[in-house]
């Protein structure tokens, strides 16, 4: 099962990809870049996936420019001369999708699942600003709740409104999803974050709009150790994050057949974003991120060559 | 063992509830925030994973606990009276009061009492001790104070019902007095009777001390038909020269069914003389005359018996007969008295329905001393005080116990001498100035005005008085009436036995109009009888009287006081049960207890003797009212009124709220009940913590789940 797999990327930097050490910084830029420093210093591997040159603005020339990036044209209708000034062209557009219903808030260990989504997004996020990619955000529960769209000027913001998303209210996927979709018009990365409490094949097609408008989507399964082992073994009453009902639980023999359905859902869920070409990847929020970074690498350079 | 309020154990179905505690409670108590129920609702719902219980000593003492209160809200009592004995706390001191007055005599009754008083003793823990106080109309203590139970019952064995009523005063303080002594924290009285309301008057003055459990134990029946003789008449009166006696008696019924005829004997002597039918109604009396039958000897015995009944005590009354004997008296008038002077006290004298008085009036102020051997009572009316030796001898005759009246008028005189026989100096005749002079001050506390005491007792006020002599009394006299002048009109000196009275005025119609007066004829008889020194005879003692048989004034029913009551001579009295008791000649009283009915014979010693005289004793009449009290109107006087006291069971018609009372007393199972479930519950509370800390430790090395957002 992938949550159990260990990542093979242990370097010297990992110390500052385990959570519970990440949940001591509170700003998250830092941490974003204490994150992806040290993930890269151990991967000792060039980020730069490949660069473009887009206009930004023309200025006055000045001796000493090259004449060669003089706008003749501009030239002709004003007779004085102007340079183009380029700026360095994004890879691709990095959209965040980060689910922030109450069920994310769970988390038994120092970090709750919501906690983890948010320092994996903002890492993944700086790294793509260091991509030059522009980067974007949406927080969703059963509908969009902040939306930054994509933008190569929009780190701060993004990693601002992450720092400010609180989880409360129930959450889906379709609607948010579908809204989400429909406000991209550029084909980029969305990088999906959510532990898709929801009948497998409600969750793919969810997902597979976003895929049939061009996207590529990377979804991460954010799952915390409880929920994955189920390790509970007094009876109590088992009240539902989202809904608030309860059920009175003795869990002495129910752990096993929960584990079992849980199984079968990340199962059901891996064959289907697989068939769907969607990289899935199960987080468990107690592991460090390196596993998912490293999942994320590695489904970038996979896209590069399909592309 | 009983319940008082056996409802409550309805509450042992919450016997479920530590149960669902187990199940149920304990999981919403403990609150798990969980993601989402999504795959936990898909499995199959496991009812034997809810009923595992995880912690049995929890549940076992939580059970445990309820079923204590409960039990203890239901209020568990020990029933039977051998239980409640035994589980009293610590020794106890019991008395138990027994009735055996004759009422108890009805029926089975005094049987059913000693039943109940030897299952008491039967009861007795070792270490308890007891008593058996009889009732009467006086108390004995048989058994005072005793653990052996053996003692107890043989003295209940060989008890029988006496001839004595009911009084429960005396039995009571004997009761309280032995509760008293006793060191013992638990005290009890049985009190086992019929609960006659006649010996119950309220002001008994008992108070047992506090703590002391009262259990009236009351012997009775549904309904107690009794028919009783009550009273007997005895009429004398002379005929051809002898002297006749006629008996009526007077026969009560009660509480019968319906009209009933009854057979009524006169029997005199042990023989039958006469028998009469009557008819009776269920509740009501009559009375049957017998024929008059002669009187000829000494001591004869007659009873009135009516055919048994279940109380066969009160269907016979004794009574005992001597021919009776006239008092004399001598009417002296000097040698030329007033016409007619002594005709008003001669007829009075002669008017007496008994014959009771002999008259002799003389004209003259002689006396021998055989006229005063045979003479109770002297009268000078209107004479001079007799000289010599007649004075000699009628101062002697008054010493011996005589009589003397001086009847004052004209020629009434005085002479030296006479102060030291008469209540004082008299003076000459006065006329009342202001008219006629009446009656203003009589002394109803002397024998002679005491019969006039009561209302409608006699008017002497209406009597005038037109003159008198005055009488100046001496220390020695003492005045029994004075006119409204304050004047006196009758005077009175003990001298010796006897009496010496001075009436100032007349006793004809000269002086004065008493004579016509009604109130003249009972007066003139209350003064002969007083200065005679009559005592009317007793025909029978009650049961239970005592008597002096060396008091010649109590036995007034003697024939021959003098004589048959010689100091000297010893004496035994044989009772109606063939028994003997012993009359020792001693300087003293000698006293005779009448305890059984029937007759006393009294006797000297010796297979023929002389001197015998016999006395009738019947049981007291008014215990045959068989009408019962309230026993808890008794048991609650007699309670203490400072708090511990209370009202015990086993009486037959114990009110409700007795019966509840009781049933709090001897349920003291419930505060063990109560503490016991306390103790568990403060037990249970330890456990359970003990185990949540437990839980809790698990949870901080990592074995047990947390809580969401810590």
């Amino acid at each position: 099962m992938a949550v159990r797999e260990r990542s093979s990327v242990q370097g010297a930097g990992t110390q500052f990809l385990d959570p519970v050490v990440l949940s001591r910084i509170g700003n998250l830029e830092l941490l974003a870049r204490t994150v992806v420093d040290g993930f890269l210093q151990g991967l000792h591997r060039s980020p730069h996936l490949g660069m473009s040159l887009d206009f930004a603005e023309h200025r006055e020339y000045m001796a000493g420019d090259d004449i060669r990036r003089i706008d003749w044209r501009l030239f002709a209708r004003t007779d004085r001369f102007y340079v183009k000034l380029f700026e360095a062209e994004t890879a691709a557009n990095f959209m965040v999708a980060l689910d922030i219903s109450k069920s994310m808030s769970f988390g038994t260990h120092a970090v709750t699942k919501l906690d983890y989504a948010r320092y994996l997004a903002a890492a993944l996020s700086y790294f793509s600003q260091k991509q030059r990619d522009r980067v974007g955000l949406a927080t969703f529960d059963h509908e969009i709740v902040e939306y930054v769209p994509p933008s190569s000027r929009h780190l701060q913001l993004v990693l601002h409104t992450l720092a400010r998303a609180e989880p409360g209210r129930p959450g889906t996927l379709r609607d948010p999803l579908m809204r989400l979709g429909d406000n991209l018009h550029h084909r980029g990365i969305i990088l999906l974050l959510s532990d898709f409490y929801d009948e497998p094949q409600a969750v793919i097609d969810s997902v597979r709009h976003l895929r049939a408008r061009g996207h590529d989507v990377i979804v991460f399964h954010l799952l915390d150790p409880a929920e994955l082992e189920f390790t509970y073994d007094s009876a109590a009453s088992f009240r539902d994050l989202e809904s608030g009902t309860m059920i009175p639980i003795v869990p002495d023999q129910l752990a096993a057949e929960y584990r079992d359905l849980m199984a079968q859902h990340i199962q059901e869920l891996d064959r289907l974003f697989t068939g769907s070409r969607i990289d899935y990847t199960v987080l468990d929020t107690s592991k460090p991120l390196d596993h998912a970074l490293f999942r994320y690498l590695v489904s970038r350079e996979k896209m590069n060559k399909v592309r | 063992m009983g319940l008082l309020a056996p409802l409550f154990l309805i509450g042992l179905v919450g016997l479920a509830v530590p149960v669902l505690v187990h199940l149920t409670e304990r999981q919403r108590r403990n609150v798990v925030d969980f993601p989402s129920l999504m795959f936990l609702r898909k499995i199959p719902f496991r009812s034997t994973q809810r009923r595992k219980i995880h912690h049995w000593s929890l549940l076992s003492i939580r059970a445990l606990a309820l079923a204590l209160l409960v039990a203890a809200f239901a209020r568990p009592f020990f029933q039977s009276t051998e239980v409640a004995i035994g589980s009293t706390l610590g020794p106890r001191e019991v008395v138990v009061v027994l009735d055996r007055s004759y009422s108890m005599g009805y029926g089975d009754r005094w049987e059913r009492a000693k039943t109940r008083a030897r299952e008491v003793f039967q009861g007795l823990a070792p270490s308890d001790r007891a008593s058996l106080v009889f009732m009467g109309r006086g108390a004995e203590a048989l058994i005072r104070s005793t653990s052996d139970r053996g003692r107890l019952l043989a003295a209940l064995d060989t008890a029988s019902l006496s001839a004595d009523g009911t009084l429960y005063g005396p039995a009571l303080k004997l009761a309280q007095t032995i509760l008293e002594e006793s060191e013992f924290p638990n005290r009890e009285a049985v009190i086992i009777s019929d609960f006659q309301r006649v010996g119950w008057n309220g002001d008994e003055g008992v108070s047992f001390p506090p703590g002391t459990v009262v259990e009236p134990v009351l012997i009775s029946d549904e309904s107690t038909p009794n028919t009783a003789v009550t009273s007997v008449s005895l009429r004398r009166d002379f005929f051809s020269g002898q002297e006749r006696m006629t008996a009526t008696a007077r026969v009560v019924r009660q509480q019968g069914a319906e009209r009933a005829e009854r057979t009524v004997v006169l029997e005199l002597d042990g023989q039958q003389v006469q028998t009469q039918t009557l008819t009776l109604d269920p509740t009501g009396s009559a009375t049957v005359a017998f024929e008059p039958f002669t009187l000829a000897n000494l001591y004869t015995r007659g009873s009135i018996r009516l055919d048994p009944d279940a109380l066969p005590q009160d269907d016979e009354l004794h009574f005992v007969l001597s021919p009776g004997r006239a008092m004399r008296m001598v009417v002296l008038e000097g040698a030329s008295p007033r016409q007619d002077a002594s005709l008003y006290v001669q007829r009075a004298l002669e008017i007496s329905e008994e014959s009771s008085f002999q008259v002799e009036v003389r004209r003259s102020t002689t006396l021998s001393a055989a006229d005063l051997a045979t003479t109770d009572v002297v009268v000078l009316n209107d004479a001079l005080f007799p000289q010599g030796a007649t004075a000699d001898r009628l101062r002697g005759f008054v010493e011996a116990g005589g009589g003397l009246l001086l009847v004052l008028g004209e020629r009434s005189a005085w002479q030296t001498g006479l102060e030291e026989i008469l209540p004082g100096r008299f003076g000459p005749a006065r006329d009342h100035t202001r008219g006629a002079a009446r009656l203003g001050y009589l002394d109803y506390s002397h024998p002679v005005f005491e019969l006039f005491g009561g209302p409608r007792g006699g008017d002497f006020a209406r009597a005038r008085f037109f003159r008198s002599r005055d009488l100046e009394v001496g220390p020695e006299g003492r005045v029994l009436a004075r006119f409204d002048d304050g004047s006196v009109a009758l005077a009175e000196r003990l001298l010796g036995e006897g009496h010496v009275l001075v009436w100032t005025s007349t006793m004809d119609a000269f002086w004065n109009d008493l004579a016509v007066q009604p109130v003249f004829l009972p007066f003139i008889h209350q003064l002969m009888r007083h200065l005679g020194g009559y005592r009317e005879r007793v025909p029978w003692f009650t049961a239970g009287q005592v008597l002096d048989i060396a008091d010649p004034d109590g036995m007034v029913f003697i024939a021959d006081r003098t004589n048959e009551l010689a100091p000297d001579v010893d004496q035994v009295a044989l009772t109606p049960g063939g028994g003997s008791v012993a009359l020792p000649a001693t300087v003293g009283p000698r006293f005779l207890e009448l305890e059984e009915q029937g007759f006393y014979d009294v006797r000297p010693p010796g297979t023929n003797p002389e001197r015998v005289f016999t006395v009738a004793v019947n049981v007291d009449v008014t215990e045959s009212e068989l009408e019962a009290m309230d026993p808890a109107e008794l048991a609650g006087a007699v309670v203490s009124r400072e708090t511990g006291g209370g009202i015990g069971a086993g009486g037959e018609l114990l009110t409700r709220e007795m019966q509840a009372i009781n049933q709090e007393r001897r349920q003291s199972l419930w505060r063990l009940m109560m503490v016991a479930a306390l103790v568990l519950l403060l037990a249970e509370t330890a456990i359970s913590n003990w185990i949540s800390r437990a839980a809790t430790m698990r949870f901080e090395d990592g074995r047990s789940y947390v809580r969401s957002n810590p």
